[in-house]
């Protein structure tokens, strides 16, 4: 139920409420027929009002249900039916009863869903914390290797030939731009720290944000081939733009240094419905089957072993993407196509009516 | 002799002022290195340079201080150094007159077209050359007729509405500079235009699909995330 959104969500309740009143009243209709007593009334109202303080937000709801359930019997299903009588002995006690009940289960409720939020809260601080210490050790890889390297050089520089030292200064070179997409990365997961209510969203068409990342990309990955597939209609998606980018060059760089031989990576924007899809394709070998089911949490439940490399993990990029996503109301789902190759996608909601405006 | 170009580089981590002067030295530029803003600003009036690599971040003022105090008396081009995290700053110093920007981490190449470009800038009279000589501005296949009001691909005319050709025409206008959202807005639409990116986006999108063969991988018009667009200079 946590994915209503804010404004739907008295409606909810409020169609939630009359359903679970009128399914009580159609059962005591239905008993009184088999049964001419009254005592059951009572029970399954209580009960209704029981349910619907469980499943609404708040005490309202509940507070309302035992307050109108209270009346409803009182007027339909005690004597004299259809009329109030206030004077039946023990009624201020089922009202009391009822109010009770609601305002247990109602406060309950809450707190449970404190500590829900609470729980949801730790497991996130967990997570980065984790991320944070496997980023952190994995970066001493590379360091060592520009410290080595470059320490090389300085201290034979007469005794290198330029071929070795150029050799050398390459491997610095790498090692380098790699820091630097962990950092670009690292930066990504500090701008959505505050929570998924501080992204700034804007709303952007997605293919120029699809073009910044391939030609970025292209720069990068000269020797493979990226073809980009956008549809005639001009989609606009609230986005942090920033951010989708580097989901994009994550899932591109992925397919490049983890596919396996690819040469060729297919991005596609299409509109499905309400959302905008992403897709990033290539000809590589795929995804192993038992990575599949754990792809985008792959690199996140790795962190704990030792000998968790991230060079050789796509697991952190991914995860990345996914938060970056998800923090956006997206989805994402991983698959392998039959031609082979693995294949991502990721959808973001539109802009509601901006782009069915702007086709005419 | 040649006369060189004298380009001030303001950058208080010594690393890379240390890096930036070798690599322009060795492209023969004359290097001049401030680590503060006071330094800085006194370098800027005594040694006039050609050129200002200037970050933003300084320990003792904000560069965006220098660039408002250089741009009240000189029109001298100003390149800023941004982090990535900082947006609003590059986007603010374009505003305040920066020419370019470049973002950190940069590689050599990238600042060394970024320095021709801006300095090249400041020597043609009008704002681009090739319009004040003909009327016409042309890059690749991209024709702009000022005179006519047409875009040409090839010799097809593409059919912009009003507003896509202004947005194109100002975009020819500063070839090779970054143009903000903000200050296109306010050119096409008017000052008090809602700072609204959306119709600017949606006109650039309905440009791209006339002018460009793929919109998203566009040859003539590229977009700068957060920033604003930048037409494609025709280079010698």
């Amino acid at each position: 139920m946590a994915k209503i959104p804010e404004k739907m969500r008295w409606i909810y309740d409020l169609l939630l409420t009359a359903a679970i009143l009128a399914m009580a009243t159609v059962l005591c209709t239905l008993l009184r027929r088999i049964d001419d007593g009254s005592g059951y009334v009572n029970l399954i109202f209580v009960l209704a009002v029981a349910t619907i303080s469980r499943w609404t937000e708040g005490y309202f709801w509940g507070i309302f249900s035992a307050v109108s359930g209270v009346l409803f019997v009182n007027y339909v299903f005690t004597y004299p039916y259809w009329e109030f009588n206030f004077t039946i002995t023990g009624y201020p006690f089922t009202f009391l009863a009822m109010l009770t009940v609601s305002m247990m289960i109602s406060a309950m409720n809450t707190q449970i869903k404190k500590q829900e939020r609470l729980r949801i809260e730790t497991e996130k601080e967990a997570v980065r914390a984790n991320l944070l210490r496997a980023m952190s050790h994995d970066i001493r890889t590379p360091l060592t290797s520009i410290v080595g390297n470059t320490a090389a050089i300085l201290e034979n520089e007469d005794s290198f030939s330029s071929e070795q030292k150029r050799r050398l200064l390459e491997d610095v070179n790498e090692d380098a731009q790699w820091l630097i997409r962990m950092v670009e990365n690292l930066l990504s997961i500090t701008r959505m720290s505050g929570g998924q209510a501080k992204i700034e969203k804007d709303c952007e068409a997605a293919e120029e944000i699809v073009g910044v990342s391939v030609s970025k990309f292209t720069k990068r990955f000269p020797a493979i081939k990226v073809s980009i597939e956008v549809p005639d209609e001009v989609l606009m998606v609230p986005m942090d733009a920033t951010l989708i980018r580097q989901v994009i060059m994550n899932l591109l760089e992925n397919a490049a240094i983890h596919g396996g031989n690819v040469t060729q990576i297919r991005v596609c924007l299409s509109r499905e419905g309400t959302n905008a899809c992403f897709s990033v394709s290539d000809n590589g070998v795929g995804i192993p089957k038992e990575r599949l089911s754990t792809i985008f949490n792959g690199g996140l439940s790795g962190v704990s072993h030792n000998n968790f490399d991230m060079k050789k993990n796509m697991g952190i990029g991914l995860s990345v993407c996914y938060t970056i996503v998800k923090a956006h109301d997206g989805t994402m789902t991983a698959e392998n196509l039959d031609s082979g190759g693995a294949c991502f996608r990721f959808y973001l909601p539109l802009e509601e009516g901006i782009n069915s405006e702007i086709e005419g | 002799m040649k006369l060189k170009d004298k380009v001030l580089v303001v950058e208080d981590e010594q690393n890379i002022s240390n890096f930036i002067s070798t690599v322009l030295t060795a492209n023969d530029f004359d290097v001049l290195v401030a680590q503060t803003g006071a330094e800085a600003v006194s370098m800027i009036t005594s040694h006039c340079p050609d050129l200002i690599i200037l970050d933003l971040g300084l320990p003792d003022m904000d560069g965006i201080n220098i660039l408002k105090e250089v741009r009240s008396w000189s029109s001298l081009p100003i390149i800023v150094v941004s982090a990535r995290t900082h947006e609003h700053d590059k986007v603010m110093a374009l505003d305040l007159g920066a020419d370019d920007y470049i973002e950190k981490p940069f590689g050599t190449s990238e600042l060394l077209a970024r320095i021709r470009t801006a300095i090249r800038h400041t020597r043609t009279p009008l704002d681009n050359n090739e319009i004040a000589q003909s009327g016409k501005f042309t890059v690749k296949n991209l024709t702009i007729d000022y005179d006519k009001h047409h875009v040409l691909i090839g010799d097809q005319d593409v059919h912009l509405t009003l507003n896509e050709f202004k947005i194109v025409a100002l975009l020819g206008k500063y070839a090779g500079k970054v143009l903000t959202y903000d200050y296109l807005i306010k050119q096409i639409w008017g000052p008090k235009a809602k700072a609204d990116n959306q119709i600017l986006r949606v006109n650039m999108a309905n440009i791209r699909r006339k002018i460009e063969k793929n919109p998203a991988s566009p040859e003539y018009i590229f977009t700068e995330i957060g920033v604003g667009y930048r037409m494609l200079e025709n280079d010698a």
